[in-house]
C-alpha cells in the first residue's frame, strides 16, 4: 500500500473527496462497499506527504480524515445482529462521494464542450457598444486614477517643457471649476482634462480636487471597461446640495 | 419582400451582441407578421448552412448569434494576436457544474457538494457572470441562491439547460472509468 508510485501534490486535489475518490478508483474500491481501514491508512499516508497547504484547507482535509476513522470505530463495535444497509455507518460518506463523482464527470464533459467553444469567435468577445442594458461600469479605484493621472503626467512632461508661471492655484477653485465643467458637459474625460492643464503643478491641483470630490461622493469615477477612458460624472443626488 | 425581411434579420444578428432570440427580432420587427420573419429566419440559416461561407449562424441561450468555425481559430488568433483562450479552472469547472446541476443551489450547499469551501470560486464565477444570484433562501441566514446564467449556455455552446450533458452521458463516462481527475 506504498504510495510512492503516485506523487501527487495535495495541491492538485480539489478537496478531500476529491483525494478518496482518487484513492478508490485507484485501489479500483467498490465505491459501495469501501474497505474503510485500508483507505483511512493510504488518505493518512497522503496528509504525511503534504507540503505547504494552507491551514484552511488543511482542516478540511483533516476532518475528513476524523470521519473515516469515527466511521471504522463504528464498524468495530460489536452488534448482536449484522447491520443492514441503511444502518451501515459509511452509508453517508458513500452517498456523498457518489454524488461528488457524478459532478467531476459533468465537469469533465463540460470541458470538451468549452475546448470546442473556444475555437468559434464570437461577436460577443468583441468590445462591446454602449447600450443602456449593458452598462455596468466599474467604479475605479484611487490606485487606477493615481496610475493613469501619472501616466498621463509623464507624458505630458515630455511634450511641453515649460517654465512655471508664477500662477496660484487652490483645491477650491478647481472643484468649482471641476463642477461647472460637469453641469455643462455630462461627463468628463478623465485624461482629456489633465492634458489640457497648463502647467504639472495645476495638475496635481486639479488631481487632488478631484480625489476630494471622490471622497466626499459628488462625482464618481467609472471605466466601461479595462483599458477604456475613465470619466468622470456627477452624482446625481449631490446636484441638489450643490447650489 | 421576403428577401428584404431576411437581409433586415441579418442585419441585426449580426449587430447583437448577444444570442438574438426570435421573440426579440419579431417584436423589433414588430411592422412585419409573424409568420413571415420566421420562414426569413428559416431561409437565412439554410443559406448559411452551405460551406461557401466563413461564418455561421448558431443557436445559443436561446437565440441566433454569427460565429467563425473551429478550423479556423489558428489563424484568427494570428490576427488578433492572440496566443490561447483562458480556460476555466478546474475548481471553477467543478462548481460551475454543481451550480447548473443542482440549481437553484446555495453556496454552504456548492461547497458541501465539492466538501470544499466554495466562496472564492462563486465570486469568481459571479464577476465573469457564469452564475448569477437569483435571491435568497427561506432558511437561517437568508443565503443567496445562485443560478446559472445565459452567458454560461453561450460559453458552453448550449442552447438551453436541456443541452446540458444527460444523467447517461455521466454514468457512461463513469462506467468506462475514463480518467476525470484533471
Amino acid at each position: 500500500m506504498k504510495t510512492e508510485s503516485y506523487q501527487v501534490k495535495l495541491e492538485v486535489f480539489q478537496g478531500p473527496l476529491d483525494l478518496l475518490l482518487f484513492l478508490i478508483r485507484k485501489q479500483k474500491i467498490d465505491i459501495h462497499d469501501i474497505p474503510i481501514a485500508t483507505i483511512t491508512q493510504e488518505y493518512l499516508e497522503y496528509l504525511e506527504q503534504k507540503e505547504k497547504i494552507n491551514l484552511d484547507r488543511e482542516a478540511e482535509f483533516l476532518l475528513m480524515a476524523a470521519l473515516l476513522i469515527y466511521i471504522k470505530s463504528q464498524m468495530l463495535l460489536p452488534r448482536e445482529k449484522a447491520l443492514n444497509e441503511e444502518e451501515d455507518p459509511r452509508q453517508s460518506l458513500v452517498h456523498r462521494l457518489l454524488h461528488y463523482q457524478r459532478i467531476k464527470a459533468a465537469s469533465s464533459l463540460l470541458r470538451k464542450k468549452e475546448d470546442e467553444e473556444l475555437l468559434k469567435w464570437k461577436r460577443t468577445f468583441l468590445p462591446p457598444l454602449l447600450s443602456e442594458e449593458d452598462l455596468d461600469l466599474e467604479e475605479v479605484s484611487l490606485f487606477d486614477l493615481a496610475e493613469a493621472f501619472f501616466a498621463a503626467m509623464k507624458k505630458k512632461r515630455r511634450e511641453d517643457f515649460q517654465i512655471i508661471k508664477r500662477k496660484e492655484y487652490s483645491v477650491e477653485a478647481k472643484i468649482k471649476e471641476i463642477l461647472a465643467i460637469l453641469g455643462k458637459n455630462s461627463f468628463l474625460d478623465f485624461l482629456d482634462f489633465f492634458t489640457q492643464q497648463e502647467s504639472l503643478e495645476e495638475a496635481f491641483v486639479s488631481f487632488f480636487s478631484l480625489l476630494e470630490l471622490i471622497k466626499a461622493r459628488r462625482v464618481i469615477a467609472v471605466q466601461e471597461s479595462l483599458f477604456q477612458a475613465i470619466k468622470v460624472w456627477l452624482i446625481k443626488d449631490s446636484l441638489a446640495g450643490q447650489n | 419582400m421576403n428577401n428584404r425581411l431576411k437581409t433586415l434579420i441579418e442585419a441585426l444578428i449580426f449587430i447583437s451582441q448577444k444570442p438574438l432570440a426570435l421573440e426579440k427580432i419579431k417584436d423589433i420587427l414588430e411592422e412585419f407578421p409573424p409568420k413571415d420573419i420566421e420562414k426569413a429566419v428559416e431561409e437565412l440559416l439554410q443559406s448559411y448552412s452551405s460551406n461557401e461561407r466563413g461564418i455561421q449562424i448558431i443557436k445559443s441561450a436561446g437565440g441566433y448569434i454569427f460565429s467563425t468555425k473551429p478550423e479556423d481559430d489558428r489563424w484568427i488568433r494570428r490576427l488578433l494576436r492572440i496566443e490561447r483562450k483562458n480556460k476555466l479552472s478546474p475548481a471553477a469547472l467543478e462548481a460551475l457544474s454543481a451550480v447548473a446541476y443542482h440549481q437553484p443551489i446555495t453556496l454552504s450547499e456548492i461547497s458541501a457538494l465539492r466538501d470544499t469551501d466554495s466562496s472564492h470560486t462563486i465570486k469568481t464565477l459571479l464577476q465573469k457572470k457564469l452564475i448569477k444570484i437569483v435571491g435568497r433562501k427561506k432558511s437561517p441566514g437568508r443565503p443567496l441562491i445562485y443560478r446559472t446564467s445565459d452567458k454560461f449556455l453561450t460559453y458552453f455552446g448550449l442552447n438551453s439547460l436541456k443541452e446540458l450533458p444527460t444523467q447517461e452521458e455521466i454514468s457512461k463516462i463513469l462506467e468506462e472509468g475514463e480518467d476525470i481527475i484533471e
